[in-house]
C-alpha cells in the first residue's frame, strides 16, 4: 500500500475545516521508521535529563545523587514496580487516544477534563451499583467512565465542526470545567460527610478492579490498557477506519476526494480518545484511590500527550513510553523522599523531552525534504 | 442591582481583568507575526513566579517586575528556537513549554530555598487615585482608581493598538503573520521577527502573571494561572487579533469572574464550584457564538522557510 503521504502537496484554503491544519506534525511517521522515531525518542529524553540537571544543579544537590536515588526509586522492590506499573496505566491507555486524534492530526489535549469525568461516572456507577454480581458491577462503572469520556471530548469535537473552534482551545477550557465538575459532585452529593477532604465514601471491595497477585497493589488495570493498545494497533494499521484516519493526518484534500468524511473522522476518533482517557480514569479511582478524590487527574492529560509524542503516535510505541513516564513519576516520589529534590522536577523532563522530540521531528522532516 | 454593586463589580472586573490582558496582548503579537501562543499560560506562570521570587529575595517589587519579564521571555524564547530554527509544532510546543514551567517553577520554589517551599508574603500593588479623574461619578471609581500595572496593562494595549497600525514596523509585525514571503521579499528577515515577537510577547504575558503574584494575591503557588493564560488565548481571538478587541473580550472575561466572586456571597443553589467553571463556559460559548466569522492570521501555523 502506498504511504498515503505520498499522494503529493495539495493546497487547502485555512477555512476549509474551520481552522488551519496541525502542521503536517506526524506526516513522515510510518511503521515503516520505527527505528528512526525510537532513535529520536532516545536522544530527546537523554538531551531532557542532560538539561534538567541544570535546575537541579541550582538547587544545590547533585544530579548523578537525584537520577540515581530516581532510578533505584523506580526499580528498588517489587512494590515499587508495582506502584510505577499502576502509575503508567492511565498514561498507557490516555496516551493511545491522544496518539490516534494525532494520527488524523487532530490534536486532543483534553485528557486531564476527559480522565476527570470519566472517573466521575465510573465513581457513581461504583456506589449506586447496588448488589450487582462484582464483574458486572466492574464492567459497569468502567463502560460508564469511557462513554462519559467520549462525550466530553465529543463535545469539543462538534464545537470544532460546527463552529470551527480549534480543538486545541476548547479541549483545555473543558479541562477545567471538567475537574470542576469532580470538586463540585465531592463537595455536594458524592462526598464523604465529615471527611474534611473533597473525596467520596470507599466503594465496596466487590467494585474495586481486583490485583494481579495477591499481596502486590498490581491491578488489572494494566492488562486491560495492554489489549486495549494491541486493539489500537490493530485498529490503525488493519482498519478502513484507521486507514481513514491516517489518510486525514496525511492529507484533508486527499481524503476529501477518496470520500472519507472529515467530520465523521474528527467524531469517531475524539470519541475513540475521549473514551480511553475516560476508562483511565474509571480504572484509576476502580483500582488505586478505591474513591473519587479531588485531584486524582492532575496532569495525567499532559503526560499523555507527552506520551504519545515519545511514541510517535504508534499504539504499540506508546507502551514502551508510557512505562517510561510511569517508572519517572513512580521514582521521583521516591527521589524526593531520599535526597530532597522535589518530585515536581518530573514535569521539567517532560517538558524539555516534549520540545525535543518536537524539534527533532522538525529537523528529521527538514533532512527527508532535502 | 443597586448602584454600589454596579459600580464595584465593574471596578473588580477591570483588576482582574488586567492579566488576561497583559497575556492577551502578549499572544496577540506572536499570533499576529504567525506563531500560535498556546504557551502564555505557561508565560505567565513564569512571569508570576520571577516576580514573586524577585520581590521576596530583593525586598524591591521592581526586581520582581524585572525577573517577571526575564522569566516570561526565557520560556518564550524556548518557543522561538523549536518554531523557526526547528519548525517543531507550534501548538504542541506552546503546551510543552506550559508543562516546563508548571515543572520549573513548582521544582525551583522548593529547591531555590533547600527543599521546602518559603512563606511568601509580598506587600501587594495599592490602588492609585488619579487626580481628578477618579472623582468622576460612575467611571471615576470604576477605572481611575485601579493599581498600578492594571493601568500598565490598559496603556500598553493602547500603545500596542498604535505600534501595529501606525508604524512601519508594526506593518512589518502584521505581515509576517500573513505573508512572510513578502515580507521576506521587501528585505525583511521573516525569521527574526517571528522570534522577536515570540520573545516580547512572553515578555508582556511574564509582566501578566507579575500582576498575579504582585498585585492581586501577594504570594506564588503552583501553578497559580490555573488557565488564565488559555483565556487570554481565547480572548485573542474573540477580539480579533486586535489589541483594542482583545482588551475589550478580557474585560468581558474579568466580569464574569468577578461576578462569580461577588456570586459566593450570596444563597445560590449552585455550589461555588459550578460558578467558577462561568470564565470558562463563557469563553468558550462566545469563540463559538462567534463561529466561522473570525479571520486568523493567514500564515499562522506554517513554518517559515528560506528560499
Amino acid at each position: 500500500m502506498k504511504d498515503p503521504v505520498a499522494l503529493g502537496p495539495i493546497e487547502l484554503s485555512a477555512s476549509e475545516a474551520g481552522a488551519p491544519d496541525a502542521g503536517a506534525l506526524f506526516q513522515r511517521l510510518g511503521a515503516h521508521n520505527g527505528l528512526r522515531a525510537t532513535g529520536r525518542a532516545v536522544v530527546a529524553v537523554l538531551l531532557a535529563f542532560a538539561v534538567t540537571a541544570i535546575p537541579i544543579l541550582i538547587s544545590g544537590k547533585s544530579p548523578i545523587a537525584a537520577y540515581w536515588a530516581l532510578l533505584h526509586g523506580a526499580f528498588g522492590s517489587f512494590d515499587h514496580v508495582a506502584f510505577a506499573l499502576n502509575k503508567s496505566t492511565p498514561y498507557i491507555l490516555t496516551a493511545v487516544g491522544v496518539a490516534l486524534c494525532f494520527r488524523a492530526q487532530i490534536i486532543n489535549i483534553g485528557g486531564e477534563g476527559q480522565i476527570a469525568v470519566g472517573g466521575l461516572a465510573a465513581s457513581w456507577v461504583a456506589l449506586n451499583c447496588g448488589d450487582l454480581p462484582s464483574l458486572l458491577a466492574i464492567v459497569l462503572a468502567l463502560a460508564a467512565g469511557a462513554v462519559a469520556g467520549a462525550l466530553w471530548a465529543g463535545i469539543a469535537a462538534v464545537i470544532r465542526l460546527t463552529r470551527g473552534v480549534h480543538e486545541v482551545l476548547s479541549t483545555l477550557l473543558l479541562n477545567f470545567v471538567g475537574v470542576l465538575l469532580v470538586s463540585e459532585a465531592l463537595n455536594g452529593a458524592m462526598g464523604e460527610a465529615g471527611a474534611g477532604f473533597p473525596q467520596s465514601p470507599m466503594f465496596d471491595e466487590a467494585v474495586r478492579l481486583p490485583t494481579l497477585f495477591s499481596g502486590y497493589d498490581l491491578h488489572v488495570g494494566l492488562i486491560i490498557a495492554l489489549v486495549v493498545t494491541g486493539c489500537a494497533q490493530f485498529l490503525l494499521w488493519r482498519t478502513r477506519f484507521g486507514f481513514q484516519l491516517r489518510l486525514l493526518g496525511g492529507s484533508r484534500a486527499a481524503a476529501a476526494y477518496a470520500g472519507v468524511s472529515f467530520a465523521g473522522g474528527v467524531i469517531g476518533v475524539m470519541l475513540l480518545g475521549g473514551g480511553l482517557a475516560g476508562l483511565a480514569g474509571g480504572i484509576e479511582v476502580l483500582g488505586v484511590h478505591y474513591r473519587l478524590i479531588e485531584g486524582f487527574s492532575l496532569g495525567f492529560g499532559f503526560t499523555g500527550v507527552a506520551v504519545a509524542l515519545l511514541a510517535a503516535a504508534n499504539p504499540l510505541a506508546v507502551v514502551p513510553a508510557g512505562l517510561f513516564f510511569g517508572f519517572l513519576q513512580a521514582g521521583a516520589l521516591a527521589m524526593q523522599r531520599e535526597v530532597g529534590v522535589p518530585s515536581s522536577l518530573v514535569y521539567v523532563i517532560q517538558g524539555f523531552s516534549i520540545v525535543f522530540v518536537l524539534c527533532a521531528i522538525g529537523l528529521d522532516r527538514r533532512w527527508q525534504r532535502v | 442591582m443597586d448602584y454600589a454593586f454596579l459600580v464595584a463589580l465593574l471596578a473588580a472586573s477591570v483588576r482582574i481583568a488586567a492579566p488576561l490582558i497583559l497575556g492577551a496582548l502578549g499572544g496577540l503579537i506572536s499570533e499576529r507575526a504567525g506563531v500560535f501562543a498556546v504557551g502564555i499560560e505557561g508565560m505567565m506562570l513564569a512571569g508570576a513566579f520571577g516576580a514573586a521570587i524577585g520581590a521576596f529575595v530583593s525586598g524591591s517589587p521592581a526586581v520582581g517586575l524585572l525577573l517577571a519579564v526575564v522569566a516570561g521571555s526565557l520560556i518564550a524564547s524556548i518557543v522561538a528556537i523549536a518554531v523557526t530554527i526547528f519548525r517543531a509544532d507550534q501548538m504542541v510546543t506552546g503546551l510543552a513549554v506550559n508543562i516546563l514551567a508548571f515543572g520549573l517553577t513548582s521544582f525551583l520554589l522548593r529547591g531555590l530555598f533547600g527543599g521546602r517551599a518559603p512563606s511568601i508574603r509580598l506587600h501587594i500593588f495599592g490602588a492609585i487615585d488619579i487626580p481628578f479623574l477618579s472623582s468622576l461619578p460612575f467611571v471615576g471609581p470604576i477605572l481611575f482608581r485601579q493599581s498600578a500595572l492594571t493601568y500598565a496593562a490598559v496603556a500598553i494595549a493602547l500603545l500596542l493598538h498604535l505600534a501595529l497600525y501606525r508604524t512601519r514596523a508594526g506593518l512589518t509585525l502584521r505581515a509576517t503573520g500573513e505573508n512572510p514571503e513578502a515580507v521576506f521579499a521587501a528585505g525583511n528577515n521573516p525569521i527574526r521577527i517571528r522570534q522577536l515577537a515570540v520573545i516580547a510577547g512572553g515578555a508582556i504575558a511574564g509582566l501578566g502573571g507579575a500582576v498575579l503574584s504582585l498585585q492581586d494575591v501577594g504570594t506564588f503557588t503552583d501553578g497559580m494561572t490555573n488557565g488564565r493564560g488559555f483565556l487570554a488565548l481565547a480572548a485573542v481571538i474573540v477580539g480579533r487579533w486586535t489589541p483594542l478587541g482583545a482588551l475589550a473580550a478580557c474585560l468581558v472575561f474579568g466580569a464574569a469572574s468577578a461576578l462569580e466572586v461577588r456570586l459566593q456571597g450570596f444563597n445560590l443553589p449552585v455550589s461555588s464550584y459550578a460558578i467558577q467553571m462561568a470564565p470558562y463556559l463563557l469563553a468558550l460559548a462566545v469563540l463559538a457564538g462567534l463561529g466561522r466569522g473570525t479571520r486568523m492570521p493567514q500564515a499562522i501555523g506554517q513554518a517559515y522557510r528560506v528560499g
